[in-house]
Order: C-alpha cells, then sequence, then structure tokens
C-alpha cells in the first residue's frame, strides 16, 4: 500500500488545477467544469440600477464548497453514487440550488438522490485485496467475498523522497523544465538558448536521464472562475437572451472540445546505484531509503540543482505531488485524470490515493498487436495507445529552418506524451566508443584489401566522417564532443483503435514530412508504454539514436506558445506550433501591469480588423464594461440588436445627428480637480493638464478649420497665420465654437482673414458640416448605455492616396468628421468613474496621420488610458500609421493580421510586434487567414500575430464562434441579399431580413432615446438562421 | 544551425569476408555468425532431448539453425536487434492474422502499491 510521510500536515496537491476532467474527445455528459461558477466574497453586490439586479448565490463556507465531493473518487463511478462507507451525516436528498447568475441549468453530475455523505478527505482509503500484498492485516468483517485475482506487476519505483525516486537499484533526481517561449524570437536568441541548455545536457554527462513530457488538460472551470471574479457587474440577464453563466458555460464547452491540453516537462537524472547494504535493508525490514543514504547523495544533487538550473533550462525541483501525478499520467497513459478533483480546486489527493488511481488501469495486448488497450475499470473509459520511436533522422537546421523535433507533435489537435531515455557520454566515452567503430570500418576496409575486393565507397566516406568527428571531440569545447545516445518514444492514444491508428499515421506523415524524421511503429507496444513510467526498465535497445548534445537541446520538448492572459475572455487559440487557448482582457495592462491600454489592430482590407474590434466589443460588454465603438461603416451597429446587449446599447449615427455634434472645442474635456491629488503639486498638475486641454483644443480647431478650408486655401502660408491668430483670440475652452472662430475672422478687418471667414461660412451650410457649428446638444453622451456604436452611415469614406483636390465635397466633409468622431468616442469615456473599466474600438485610425492633433490624440489615449483604465483599439491597415505618429512605445498589445500584398508594409508591421526583421517572418505574415484557392467557400476563420503586453508574440486564430449568433452579427461581408448574411451589398448596410424581435427586454431609463430616429433598424437574426462565416474556429 | 545524427556511422555494414587466404561465396554480418553459433548447439540439444545421443555430424541441426538465421535477420535491421526480434517471435509467433486481434491477453496491472513517499528530504 502507498505509503505518506508527510509530517501530519495537510498538504495539499500543489497543483489543483492539473488533476481536472480532460479528455481529448468531446464529453459525453455533462462536464465538470459546467459547474456554476462560484461568486467571491468581497466584491460588490451593486447591481445597475437600471435593471434588476442579478441575484447571486450568498457566500458559502468554503468547507461547504466541497460537500458535494468528499473523495476523489467518487466522480470515478459513473452510475449511481456510491454508498458511503461511513455514512457521518446523512445529507438530505436535495439537489444544490444553483446561482441564479450562473450556467443555467446543468444537471449536476453528482447523482440527486441520495447524496454522498461527507467522508474525511483525508481518509485513507481501505486495503486493496492484492496478490501478494503486504498490507495492514484485514479484519474478517471486512474481507472481500471475491478476491481480485488480476495479475499484479508492482512498478520498480520504491520511494518518491522529495524530488528523488529510488528503485532498488536506481536513485534518480527530477526536475521540472518550464516552458521556454520559442516562436517569433530571433534567432540568435534561439540559438543561444539551445546552445546553454546542450551546456546543462553536457554538465550531465555520466548519467543516464529520462526526459518525461506529459500533458495536462486546460483548466477551464479555473479560467471561468477567474473570469467571473474579476468582472464584479457583469451584463444584467435579459429574459430570452443567454445569461452571463451561459456565456461562461458556452466558453468552456467550447475549451473542452477542443481539447486543449498544456504541457509538462520533467527530467529525470539516474545519478547512483544503491549499495547491496541498503538494498537489502530496505527489503527486510526498512521502509524506503535510510537518512544516511540521502545524505550521502545530497552534495551530488546540489550540483545538479546548479547546472539545471541556470539559463537554459532553469530546472526546478520537483516535489512529490508532481511525481505522484506523473507516475498516475505514465501508468495511465492518454487516460482521463480523475473528474472532479480539480473542479471544486481543492487538494484531495491524499495518503493510498497512488496506490487507488494507478491499480484501477488495466492494461491488454494483442499478439503483433499495433496498440495496447488501457481500461479504468471502476469509469469504464478505454483508451487504445500506440507508443511510436523516433527512427532515422535527417539532418535539421533549427531554429532557421526546422522547429525543436520534440515540440513539434504539439501543432497537431491531440495531445501526446513523449519519453526519451538518454545515456549521456562525456568527450572520454564518446571518443572512445568513436574510435572503436572507426577501428572496426578501418578493418573492414583492411579485409576487402587482403580479399582483393572493392571495399563498398561508403566506408571510406564513413571512416572520413568518423575521424572528422574525431577531431572534433579532441579538438573542441566539451559541449561538441559530448554525445547523447537516446532512445525517444511517442505515446499517441485514442479512444477507439481505429482513432489511435489513424492519429498514429497523421503523426508518422507530419514528422516524415516537415522533419524528415522517420517514426517507427515497432512490435512490442505494451513494453514500450511500460517504458514511460518512471523507474521501469527500457523496452527496447533498438532503435538508439546517438546525437550531439545540440542535437538533444534542440529537441526542446518545454517549448511553449503561450500568448495572452489567463484571466481575460476567449478569442481564440493559437495556431503555430501548438495549440493553446489565447484570453484576452484589455484592462489587464492598466489593472496589472501598469502600462498603457493601447491596442493596435493592422490588416489588409478584409484581414478581419473590424470583426475583431466588434467581438472584442461584444465580449467586453458582456462584462458589463462601458464600450464605444466608432465604426464609420457601420455593420457594427448590428451588435446593438443582439438580444443581451439589445436592452443595454445604442447607435449613434453621426449623418442624422444635430448640429453641434462634433464641436471641436466640447470635443475635448477639461480636467477636473478631484482627479487630482491634494495640494500644492495636484494643484499645479492639474493647472498643466487645464492648460494642455487648452492648447490641444486650439490645435484640433486649426486642424479642423483647415479641413473644411479647400484644400488650395488650406495650403497658404497665411492661411495658418489667419486661423492662429483666429484660434488665439477665441477661449480655449468647451463652451467655444467654431461661429466664435469665424466671428473673430470676420472681425479681423483684413481682408484675407475676412474671406477665410467666408469661405468656413459657405462651408457651414452643407447639411454634414453642421455638425461642426454650433454647440453640442446637452447630455448627447450621457447616457448609461453599455454599449455605444458610432457610425457615419452612407458617407463616403475618401481614399487617402488621391490628392484632396479631387476629393469631392462630401469626401472632404469626411475627414473632419473622422477626426472629431473619434474625439468624440474617446470624449465619452471621460464621463463616468475615473476607475471604471472603459473600452473604445476605434476603426480607420488611419485618417488620422499627416495631422498634428492625430497624434496628439494617440499620445493623449496611450497616456490617459492608464489614469482613466481604458482600453482603445485602434485600427488602421497601415502600420505606417502608427509607426508614422510614433506612438508604438505606448501601445501595449498589437494584433497584425494578414499583410502579402508589400513587403515593406510587411516588415513595418513585424517592426510593430518587435519582431526581427529579414529573419523570414515576413512570410508567415503572408501566410495568415490562407485561402484555399481550390475551395469556393468563404474562409472560415482568420489568423492574426499578436504580442501580448508581456512581450509575447505569437500566431493566433480568432474563434468566437462559441458565442451563439455573435458571427452573424458580426458578418461585415457583403453579399447576394437572400443568401442569409443580412448585409447589403451596396453599403454594408444591413437590411432587414426579419421582422423586429418582439422579445420584451428591460428598457433603460437612462435616455434610450438618443438614438437617432436616423438610425436604421438593424434586426435580429433569427436563431434559426444558418450561422454566417466569420471567426469560427474553421477547424 | 545544422545539426545530424551519428548514426550513419554506426549503420556501417560490416560483414565477415572469410579466413585469410581464403573468400567465402557469401558474405554475412559477423553478428549472423554468433546467432548460428547458438543456435546449433541449441538445434542440439533439443534433438538430445528427444534421441538421448548427440549426432556426430549434426547435419539436420545446421541446416536448421541456418533457416533460422536466415528468417530472423529477414527482419533485423540496425535499429531492430536480434534480440528484440527473437523475443516478439517468442511472444507473438503462434498468432497472427485477424484472429490475432481477438486473443487480447489481459497484461498485468501496473500498481504503485509499494512506493513509500515522503514530501521533503531530511
Amino acid at each position: 500500500m502507498t505509503q505518506t510521510n508527510r509530517g501530519g500536515e495537510t498538504l495539499g496537491f500543489g497543483f489543483d488545477d492539473d488533476l481536472e476532467y480532460y479528455d481529448d474527445a468531446p464529453p459525453a455528459g455533462p462536464p465538470a467544469v459546467l459547474r456554476a461558477p462560484t461568486p467571491v466574497a468581497g466584491l460588490p453586490q451593486a447591481r445597475p440600477s437600471f435593471a434588476p439586479p442579478r441575484a447571486r448565490t450568498p457566500e458559502r463556507p468554503s468547507t461547504l464548497r466541497s460537500a458535494d465531493v468528499d473523495s476523489p473518487f467518487f466522480d470515478l463511478f459513473g452510475g449511481p453514487a456510491p454508498t458511503p462507507r461511513q455514512p457521518a451525516q446523512p445529507v438530505p436528498a436535495q439537489p444544490r440550488q444553483p446561482p441564479s447568475n450562473l450556467p443555467a441549468v446543468v444537471p449536476a453530475r453528482v447523482p440527486v438522490a441520495p447524496a454522498p455523505a461527507r467522508v474525511p478527505a483525508r481518509e485513507p482509503l481501505p486495503a486493496q485485496p492484492r496478490r501478494g500484498g503486504k498490507g495492514a492485516p484485514v479484519r474478517a468483517g471486512d474481507r472481500p467475498i471475491h478476491r481480485d485475482r488480476d495479475p499484479v506487476a508492482e512498478l520498480a519505483l520504491t520511494e518518491i523522497a522529495g524530488h528523488l525516486t529510488f528503485t532498488r537499484v536506481m536513485v534518480t533526481a527530477w526536475y521540472w523544465l518550464p516552458e521556454v517561449r520559442w516562436a517569433f524570437r530571433p534567432d540568435l536568441d534561439r540559438e543561444a538558448m539551445i546552445v546553454a541548455m546542450s551546456e546543462q545536457y553536457a554538465g550531465l554527462a555520466g548519467f543516464r536521464l529520462h526526459l518525461r513530457r506529459t500533458t495536462r488538460p486546460f483548466a477551464a472551470d479555473d479560467w471561468a472562475r477567474t473570469l467571473d471574479q474579476n468582472t464584479p457587474q457583469p451584463l444584467p440577464d435579459v429574459a430570452g437572451a443567454p445569461s452571463w453563466g451561459d456565456h461562461l458555460v458556452g466558453a468552456q464547452r467550447h475549451l473542452l472540445s477542443l481539447s486543449h491540453a498544456e504541457g509538462q516537462t520533467y527530467l529525470g537524472i539516474s545519478f547512483a546505484r544503491r549499495t547491496l547494504g541498503d538494498t537489502l535493508a530496505e527489503r527486510f525490514g526498512r521502509k524506503g531509503s535510510g537518512g544516511a543514504e540521502r545524505k550521502r547523495w545530497a552534495r551530488m544533487v546540489e550540483q545538479f540543482d546548479e547546472v539545471l538550473g541556470s539559463f537554459g533550462m532553469r530546472g526546478r525541483r520537483v516535489t512529490p505531488a508532481e511525481l505522484e501525478w506523473l507516475l498516475y499520467r505514465s501508468v495511465a497513459l492518454g487516460m482521463s485524470p480523475p473528474r472532479l478533483v480539480s473542479a471544486l480546486g481543492l487538494p484531495q489527493w491524499g495518503k493510498g490515493d497512488l496506490l487507488a488511481l494507478t491499480e484501477q488501469v488495466e492494461r491488454f495486448r494483442s499478439p503483433y498487436g499495433a496498440t495496447t488497450r488501457l481500461v479504468n475499470r471502476l469509469t469504464g473509459e478505454e483508451r487504445h495507445v500506440a507508443v511510436l520511436t523516433v527512427g532515422r533522422m535527417e539532418p535539421l537546421e533549427i531554429p532557421q529552418r526546422h522547429e525543436p523535433w520534440l515540440h513539434f507533435h504539439e501543432r497537431l489537435p491531440f495531445p501526446m506524451e513523449i519519453s526519451s531515455r538518454v545515456d549521456v557520454l562525456g568527450p572520454g566515452d564518446s571518443f572512445r566508443n568513436l574510435e572503436h567503430r572507426l577501428r572496426m570500418i578501418r578493418s573492414q576496409q583492411l579485409d576487402y584489401a587482403e580479399h582483393g575486393m572493392d571495399a563498398p565507397p561508403e566506408l571510406e566516406r564513413l571512416a572520413q566522417r568518423a575521424l572528422v568527428l574525431g577531431d572534433e571531440m579532441t579538438t573542441g569545447l566539451p559541449v561538441d564532443s559530448t554525445r547523447a545516445h537516446g532512445w525517444h518514444r511517442l505515446a499517441v492514444s485514442g479512444t477507439t483503435r481505429e482513432e489511435c491508428l489513424e492519429r498514429t499515421r497523421r503523426v508518422i506523415q507530419t514528422y516524415q514530412r516537415d522533419l524528415r524524421i522517420s517514426l517507427q511503429h515497432p512490435k512490442g507496444q505494451d513494453a514500450l508504454a511500460r517504458e514511460f513510467v518512471p523507474g521501469e526498465p527500457l523496452a527496447s535497445t533498438g532503435y538508439l539514436r546517438r546525437m550531439p548534445v545540440k542535437l538533444l537541446a534542440a529537441a526542446v520538448p518545454q517549448a511553449a506558445s503561450t500568448v495572452g492572459d489567463r484571466r481575460g475572455d476567449l478569442i481564440g487559440r493559437t495556431s503555430g506550433t501548438s495549440r493553446r487557448p489565447v484570453f484576452l482582457d484589455l484592462h489587464f495592462p492598466m489593472e496589472v501591469r501598469e502600462r498603457s491600454g493601447l491596442a493596435v489592430f493592422v490588416a489588409e482590407p478584409g484581414g478581419g480588423k473590424s470583426t475583431l474590434l466588434g467581438a472584442l466589443g461584444y465580449l467586453a460588454s458582456r462584462r458589463g464594461v462601458q464600450v464605444t465603438l466608432l465604426d464609420p461603416s457601420g455593420p457594427l451597429a448590428r451588435l446593438t440588436q443582439m438580444p443581451e446587449l439589445r436592452p443595454f446599447s445604442r447607435v449613434l449615427n453621426l449623418t442624422g445627428s444635430e448640429q453641434g455634434t462634433l464641436a471641436p472645442y466640447a470635443l475635448i474635456p477639461t480636467p477636473q480637480r478631484e482627479h487630482y491629488v491634494d495640494g500644492p503639486a495636484g494643484e499645479q498638475e492639474w493647472g498643466i493638464a487645464v492648460s494642455n486641454a487648452r492648447a490641444e483644443r486650439r490645435m484640433l480647431v486649426q486642424d479642423i478649420c483647415s479641413m473644411l478650408l479647400p484644400p488650395q486655401v488650406s495650403r497658404e502660408a497665411s492661411t495658418a497665420t489667419f486661423l492662429r491668430h483666429a484660434v488665439r483670440g477665441v477661449p480655449a475652452e468647451e463652451t467655444s465654437t467654431l461661429d466664435d472662430i469665424i466671428t473673430h475672422l470676420q472681425a479681423a478687418g483684413d481682408a484675407p482673414a475676412v474671406e477665410l471667414g467666408h469661405l468656413l461660412l459657405d462651408t457651414a451650410e452643407m447639411p454634414l458640416a453642421m455638425l461642426f457649428f454650433g454647440s453640442p446638444p446637452p447630455g448627447i453622451l450621457a447616457d448609461q448605455a453599455v454599449l455605444t456604436v458610432i457610425t457615419m452611415a452612407g458617407l463616403r469614406l475618401p481614399d487617402l492616396k488621391i490628392e484632396r483636390e479631387y476629393w469631392s465635397a462630401e469626401e472632404q466633409l469626411a475627414l473632419p468628421m473622422l477626426h472629431t468622431a473619434h474625439r468624440l468616442a474617446v470624449r465619452r469615456s471621460y464621463g463616468g468613474p475615473i476607475s471604471s473599466r472603459k473600452l473604445v474600438g476605434l476603426d480607420e485610425a488611419h485618417f488620422m496621420e499627416g495631422w498634428r492633433s492625430g497624434r496628439s490624440f494617440l499620445v493623449r489615449l496611450a497616456r490617459d488610458s492608464r489614469k482613466w483604465n481604458l482600453a482603445a483599439l485602434v485600427a488602421s491597415q497601415n502600420p505606417r500609421d502608427i509607426l508614422g505618429l510614433d506612438v508604438q512605445n505606448l501601445v501595449s498589445t498589437v494584433f497584425v493580421g494578414r499583410i502579402a500584398e508589400d513587403a515593406e508594409v510587411a516588415a513595418e508591421a513585424l517592426r510593430l510586434l518587435r519582431v526581427p526583421v529579414d529573419d523570414g517572418y515576413e512570410a508567415v505574415l503572408a501566410s495568415l487567414s490562407q485561402v484555399d484557392a481550390a475551395s469556393h467557400e468563404r474562409l472560415g476563420f482568420r489568423e492574426f500575430v499578436m504580442r501580448d503586453v508581456d512581450g509575447r508574440v505569437q500566431k493566433v486564430r480568432i474563434d468566437v464562434s462559441w458565442v451563439p449568433d455573435l458571427l452573424s452579427y458580426l458578418d461585415t461581408t457583403p453579399s447576394v441579399p437572400g443568401s442569409g448574411s443580412g448585409a447589403d451589398p451596396a453599403g454594408g448596410h444591413p437590411t432587414p431580413v426579419s421582422s423586429p424581435p418582439t422579445s420584451a427586454a428591460p428598457a433603460l431609463p437612462s435616455p434610450t432615446s438618443a438614438r437617432p430616429a436616423s438610425a436604421p433598424p438593424y434586426p435580429a437574426r433569427p436563431a434559426s438562421a444558418p450561422p454566417a462565416r466569420g471567426f469560427g474556429s474553421g477547424d | 544551425m545544422r545539426l545530424r545524427t551519428d548514426d550513419d556511422i554506426y549503420r556501417a555494414r560490416l560483414v565477415y569476408l572469410g579466413p585469410p587466404g581464403y573468400t567465402l561465396p557469401f558474405q554475412l554480418p559477423y553478428a549472423q555468425y554468433g546467432v548460428f553459433l547458438l543456435l546449433v548447439p541449441l538445434y542440439m540439444g533439443i534433438h538430445y532431448l528427444f534421441t538421448f545421443r548427440f549426432d556426430p555430424v549434426p547435419a539436420w541441426e545446421i541446416a536448421l539453425s541456418m533457416v533460422t538465421t536466415s528468417v530472423i535477420w529477414r527482419y533485423v535491421d540496425p535499429d531492430r536487434p536480434a534480440r528484440t526480434v527473437i523475443r516478439t517471435a517468442l511472444t507473438d509467433w503462434r498468432r497472427t492474422g485477424n484472429a490475432a486481434l481477438a486473443q487480447e491477453q489481459r497484461l498485468p496491472r501496473l500498481v504503485a502499491g509499494k512506493v513509500t513517499i515522503r514530501e521533503r528530504l531530511p
């Protein structure tokens, strides 16, 4: 029986999220994560006053969290609840009341009646009857009726002590290798890392290593809980629309269906043979290793710490709990971990659990079988495991051309396990080994000569290569002469034999095609599968790969491609060398990293910027963030018609707005004294901010006036002078208007100035120009709508490549409208509390380039974003627009979509991403969102290269298909009327496709009437309509 | 960084050409002779179990050993040592084809029954 010596303290398992439900096939039953997210104590209970407060479940004592689970094994029983061994407190047969805010009603996986009674979590399991077992004597009353006569093989491992494991003969020290960032790093960095790792491997010469890579199912429930905790005031639920709980459940279901798994890499160093005395003492009486024996190895173990802890692998000692996890994952290769262990996030493994969890796993083999079948006899789960071994390898160019060869498998959409047993030979051993081989080759050549036969030319070639290698070994650095002779295995699993073999074929083909590594599928699968278990012997000496340590280091099984934070909304997955979910909280940079909240989106037209902008706006709105989206072309306005958003959102169509809506003086808010600290320092700071705001107003007014004037006039030097004088003469306060400028010009007495005033007056007569003149209508943006979409429906945007002289009058007006509309969108964010979360999405930001006020706007936005907790998303078609404004240092998050037309633009996009240029990454940008030329379907996904606030860069595939109907509402692609996309092919404006929705929804007490009458009636897409193609998974 | 294995050096085909002054008409790997020399006494032993006498000229044994060696070497290559081939043959040779899949054998369960766990080193 497994024995533990944990000092009597209640020890956590240490990695609670390691043990939750996992399966790479979609779960048949309701997954554990469908559990409702738990409310968090201390969070404000207040809800928006305009809707019924979301009833949250009162905080439950922490002990109650495990009320329905008291043993890690309960849910391992698929059927009815197991009869409690010690019915301590009968629990009334009533299901747990789900909180009303949480996923709607997912039937609890724990059987309803009778509820299992609590059993102390740490209670040791009764001794399992086992042939040859030496556990405590079993009392007569507890004796099972039927003995378990299945054959049992004890693991070779006898003890886990700290990070050391003991078998009868060997001692092994285990280290955890943290993940390292690989993608989009300069080749020099990656080479430096490989060299550092190879030096570390060279430092382990003389020992046998066991490199194990296992996977941890992604803790979707933990993520959902974190997201819920970080969302104190989600959008109130609307009858008939998915609730906040449904929203979280949908994301978790999606995560589970994609079987995201995170890798964990362990390195074991078998460094000492146990003495006969120690082995005999353990066999006859002593439990485990002795203190003297462990102290004997302490010094050597410290050397391992030193070697592995430095740059390169940065390994750390594993904990016994991690080793137990590794043992379990190795015995139950590819099988699901116990489901409910981490569903509650509580440490549940205890004394005897390792035995209990390993002994359930039955193993079956068939003669010449291609797989080994594993069956969990308690849950009935069945897995077929095929173990592949690395055969011939062609030369690899890592990192220039090839991916790390033991990381490469992660690009496939199912998790695999890796086990490598490696003997590291130091320079002396390597040279002796090679010299012996050279002598044999020379002897063979001599034999041919003595027998008067022509020796095969390969012998001479191999002898020459051996000579060169020998020369490198004797004259080179130790790291060049050290060799790694090892056996490398990959375990592929599937729920059926056919699925397993199909996956095996895919792995073999992928490795053969892209890496030119021949993976072999040998016989004796059961022994090979057993080789994955720490301490078990090598299955076969075949397929021994002899390589320099640099090639072993270039395997980099711990390479990772994580990007984003783990507390934001699910926006997709990485699509580079591995598949990991990508979460993005746009307020993470400000709230945690204390950085600016400016995020930039760059892509060619059709690259998916607007849709991504809309998706992020939707997700933020669901979390109760005040969102303002500026979408000049208008399709994002359909978001406001989504049932869950409709009561809390509105559309502001500028083309139909009242006079003065875009009055430039009023667009720049006056700093408020209460937002600055008390005292003289705060007073001075506030004074400076007020002056800056005035200066910015003058700059904006001058630019707007220049835009309103004919280009021939505005280009003259005297125009700028007169405008400057006029602007200086008018108080730069919010209450001033452009009419004051005209008055000032006309009163100047100078003929050219008067003429300028007349020209501005002429402009003011145009219907759209009325937006700039006069005072803004009161309360235009002072509403409580969570989502506001500002559009300029019907406005024709100019082509910036054409000279301004050739623009039509409407196009000329579009330029100042866009400038001021950007200001208007941001202006709304300054109206609320300074610390509340706000998000502004600005499309078509490239119109800001070339104007002083444009750069000052973005700089101000970036600087204010932290203070005002404002996430600012800026979309542009060309990275040059952002680089030209010189604000790239203030950018925290970057999305770059497909850029295939122009190599220079791609290089600039890479600069924006801070990725080395001319390293071949331009081709990556060109390959994003690549269309299959043979297909007539629309591309179902969009890809971006994303750089997060921590500087990690990765290729991501945006996938928001898990939000019901979101893609339908976000579909910005024009299509033929009646095809179901709901978009007007002419102008991209939505066309009514059905009668307005009739679902009753709570109304806003705030001025919902602010929705202009000219706003087009955007109907909700019927639920039965086929989903539009957009950012689906594309899988 | 171009990286390659050293495997080709170890994959050189080393064959026995014959004693000095005489070239055998066939060239076989040294290991094949080793297996042959192991198989001959094995077959002689089996023959002895049936007849209780040693044949001074073990012609049948030599012939059988040659055939067996030849069969084994059809499956042996640098990545698949003779030991593995023989072991697989001993466990699985009797069962081939689809029928073999039905003849699933239960393997002993791997149980961590005697693993002592200490939280930390003293």
